[in-house]
């Protein structure tokens, strides 16, 4: 029956030809190990094709849901985190494989004739794959992806001449934006990917041509191997290893999450691919002028070095041994790119290697685009300034009259004597213009009448503590004092209060732990303690501490990291008041005041989340619980090893019966 | 004469027409498709940045000499997404009429650099180009000083002509 559909299908296509074609080859040396490296790219680029693919059922490439999208797939779909963490991965794994697949050509000396034609296309396969490797990751338009979209935009507009065509049509747009971010789709996922597989089906015509190489010992080359099953049973073997690995990766090794982008983070420190860092090291050593050599002059030459490799090494010597110049370039070359990546990974942005990294404050400071009218109100309204200074927060970190927290100056006269209204209206609304290391978060989003208020509460101290200025004496930092805890107060009445609302927009998007971290120093440690850990004492307050977040209040955790996050979110978007009777530490009201952007706080939420053992990150839906995943595959590539065994050793015996060793 | 002579003694000027018609027919497809598609791929980008003033806000306060970081609220328009952003400047007064102010991107490929107060010098953290408070290059890859932008104050009030330059080059242009 099936010999009957076969010979059908032969009668009006010719597929045993084809198959005959793509299986049946002379070795010239035998089979090899080291044959292997191309039949393993093809393997990655269809696994590369395919996962990709499977990525556009979620993932959407724009600039407010790239990143969202994809991080759906990758916890909230059943195989999502597989999916991703292969073609991730695998990307990897094809620009190694495709450069060890090259360096052996190259030592080989497989390049030369008749095969400069194959070694082109080649070339061109290369140059192509790290194309895809450039433009994947800007995909996601996160804190990663849109540092390298714009340094890469900007390295083409470097170029002499053609640099404002390149740039602009790589931007598609006057600025960085959705119709990059489009162009970028575009190339990723289907001119590149188009032009490859082109590029790969046209470089195994060209290798079936011409066959294998094979060794560059004339003795050797007298025996023979097959190319089915013996080299295709060599290349299973490691095509399933390198799989077992990208599975064990994608299940052991996630991907980073970078966070959602925020232009004012700018303590983010972009760096490339590790398979750009090399480049990206390269570059730091051309200066001004220079520049352009660089961005361009190097990629060509190196580029025009290989293209044009069979044409200014013609000579018919294979031999290595026999090949000095050729084998020189080859070492310099390799400890070129080795020394750069090693050297790239390992540097750091001049700040901190000199020791000056400033405090950021972690703020999105807007100032208002129209000035503030004085106030018409007399320092006898100042009321509404008072509680404005307790619900904002203001007194979590300065003291009035001696009460407050110790973080900032007490408002005292002294403080305040000689500031102006309008100093005042800045300092409020953008502190860093006067002071460029404060930690206070800018108060943007307040109103003029409110900044008013605030002011007209301050210049009223002012004037009203001129004549007593004894009064700055009496403020006592609270967190030198013991901690005031109300006999029979039990820590889990610390009921707390505040503004209340939902959880905000940061809530629902995956944050990067490191930057979570580094925002946690400068905006949450002073109340919270490292790494959220100390008891740091709350005068006032029904507890006397302020709430430890590491490990965090019981009610407040969850091991669902999105139940925890809808926890925690509201107390960093609207703030909050211990009970008691006069608490002087009180939280922020982070979100409300846009003294973390929601980026910000995304990340932040990560980095407590994971101070309690949660993974931001975590699968909701993983299909196969990753490990269990892996070493079910692990199981299977291990049957498949043992049944291709079994079919090497049937041939060998069925041509051999005498059981004389084959060749 | 035999049938199939005649058919090809016929055929010798008609098949040369029907060459002819056949990559005249290819060429106008290619063409009527190709040049489209090209447009199409220009699309937007070469249209220009249109300097845009905006109100950064009041800088009476600010100290004299001191780089600040001012951000203040920019419509931008990204093809058809229509958002107010955030942007910033670094100003640095020197006294009360005469001000700097430089754009927040750095001229070597478009980071955005930060001041270091102990150092007194504007550093980027992308491949470490180093700028001095008048925003001249002392160290780093960067290929020209940092890009100042037209300002004007309206009473005490700061406005920037928002634009920004070409990044890589020793020339300032506007992109």
């Amino acid at each position: 029956m099936f010999s009957k559909i076969l010979n059908w299908i032969n009668d009006r296509w010719p597929l045993n030809a084809v198959i005959r074609w793509s299986l049946e080859e002379e070795m010239p040396g035998g089979t090899s190990y080291a044959y292997v490296f191309g039949s393993c790219v093809l393997l990655i680029f269809l696994l590369q094709v395919i996962t990709g693919l499977w990525q556009l059922l979620y993932f959407v490439p724009t600039v407010d849901r790239g990143y969202t999208s994809l991080n759906y797939l990758r916890t909230e779909i059943a195989f999502g985190w597989l999916i991703h963490g292969l073609h991730y991965w695998g990307a990897s794994a094809m620009i190694i494989l495709v450069g060890l697949h090259i360096l052996q050509v190259y030592v080989w000396g497989a390049y030369k004739n008749p095969r400069q034609l194959t070694w082109l296309i080649g070339v061109g396969n290369l140059l192509l794959t790290l194309s895809l490797g450039f433009t994947g990751p800007v995909l996601p338009w996160d804190e990663r992806g849109f540092w390298e979209a714009e340094v890469a935009v900007s390295s083409a507009g470097t170029i002499p001449i053609l640099g404002t065509l390149a740039r602009n049509l790589l931007q598609g747009s006057p600025i960085l934006g959705q119709l990059t971010l489009s162009r970028f789709f575009f190339l990723h996922v289907g001119i590149l990917p188009g032009i490859l597989i082109l590029f790969v089906l046209l470089h195994i015509v060209a290798f079936r041509k011409s066959g294998i190489s094979g060794p560059w010992n004339e003795t050797k080359r007298k025996r023979i191997g097959s190319f089915w099953p013996d080299q295709v049973f060599k290349d299973a073997t490691v095509m399933t290893f390198i799989f077992v690995v990208l599975v064990g990766l994608a299940a052991y090794w996630r991907a980073p999450f970078a966070g959602p982008l925020d232009i004012l983070q700018t303590f983010y420190i972009p760096k490339p691919e590790w398979y750009f860092l090399f480049f990206y090291q390269t570059l730091k050593a051309f200066h001004g002028v220079l520049e352009p050599i660089g961005t361009i002059g190097i990629p060509l030459i190196v580029t025009l070095l290989f293209v044009l490799l069979p044409f200014y090494d013609p000579g018919p010597e294979r031999n290595p041994g026999r090949r000095p110049v050729a084998m020189t370039c080859f070492f310099i070359f390799i400890a070129w790119v080795l020394t750069m990546a090693v050297l790239g990974f390992y540097s750091k942005p001049a700040a901190t290697v000199a020791g000056t990294q400033t405090v950021t404050t972690a703020a999105t400071q807007t100032v208002p685009s129209s000035p503030l009218e004085p106030s018409s109100q007399t320092p006898s309204a100042a009321k509404p300034g008072s509680q404005l200074l307790n619900s904002l927060g203001c007194m979590a970190c300065h003291r009035v009259d001696g009460k407050g927290g110790a973080i900032g100056p007490e408002f005292a006269a002294a403080l305040l004597k000689g500031k102006s209204r309008e100093w005042l209206i800045t300092q409020i609304r953008n502190p860093k213009a006067h002071f460029p290391n404060s930690i206070m978060p800018a108060f943007s989003s307040l109103t003029d009448e409110q900044v008013n208020d605030v002011i007209d509460f301050l210049l009223n101290i002012a004037q009203s503590e001129k004549a007593s200025p004894a009064s700055i004496t009496k403020a006592t930092p609270p967190r030198t004092g013991s901690a005031v805890t109300p006999a029979g107060a039990a820590p889990s009445a610390a009921v707390v209060t505040g503004r209340q609302g939902p959880p905000g927009p940061a809530s629902f998007v995956i944050g990067n732990v490191d930057l979570g971290e580094y925002l946690f120093k400068q905006n949450c440690e002073q109340c919270h303690g490292p790494q959220g850990k100390d008891k740091v004492t709350n005068p006032g307050s029904t507890d006397g501490t302020v709430p430890p977040l590491n490990p965090i209040d019981p009610t407040l955790f969850n091991k669902n990291a999105q139940a925890f996050v809808n926890n925690i979110d509201p107390y960093i978007q609207h703030g909050s008041i211990p009970a008691g009777p006069n608490p002087v530490l009180r939280m922020l009201a982070f979100g409300d005041t846009q003294s973390l952007t929601q980026q910000m706080i995304t990340n932040v939420e990560a980095y407590v989340l994971q101070l309690n053992g949660v993974d931001r990150a975590q699968l909701s839906d993983p299909g196969l619980q990753p490990h269990l995943f892996f070493w079910l595959v692990v199981l299977a590539g291990f049957a498949i090893l043992v049944g291709g065994a079994g079919i090497r050793l049937a041939r060998g015996r069925r041509e051999n019966p005498k059981g004389t060793k084959p060749l | 004469m035999t049938e199939t002579q005649l058919i090809e003694h016929e055929g010798s000027s008609r098949r040369s027409m029907l060459k002819f018609l056949i990559g005249a027919f290819g060429g106008l497809v290619a063409l009527a498709l190709g040049i489209p598609l090209i447009g199409t791929i220009i699309g937007s980008s070469f249209r220009l940045n249109k300097p845009q003033w905006a109100k950064v806000g009041d800088i009476t306060s600010l100290a004299i000499d001191q780089p600040a970081n001012l951000k203040f609220p920019f419509k931008t328009e990204d093809a058809y997404l229509r958002e107010t952003t955030i942007h910033d400047v670094w100003v640095v007064k020197h006294s009360s009429s005469e001000i700097t102010v430089f754009s927040p991107i750095c001229p070597h490929l478009g980071c955005h650099y930060d001041w270091h107060a102990d150092g007194s010098e504007f550093i980027c953290p992308c491949h470490g180009s180093v700028y001095s408070m008048t925003g001249k290059v002392l160290g780093g890859p960067a290929p020209r000083p940092l890009d100042t932008l037209a300002w004007k104050l309206e009473g005490n009030v700061l406005a920037v002509e928002w634009e920004t330059f070409k990044v890589g080059i020793r020339q300032k242009i506007r992109t």
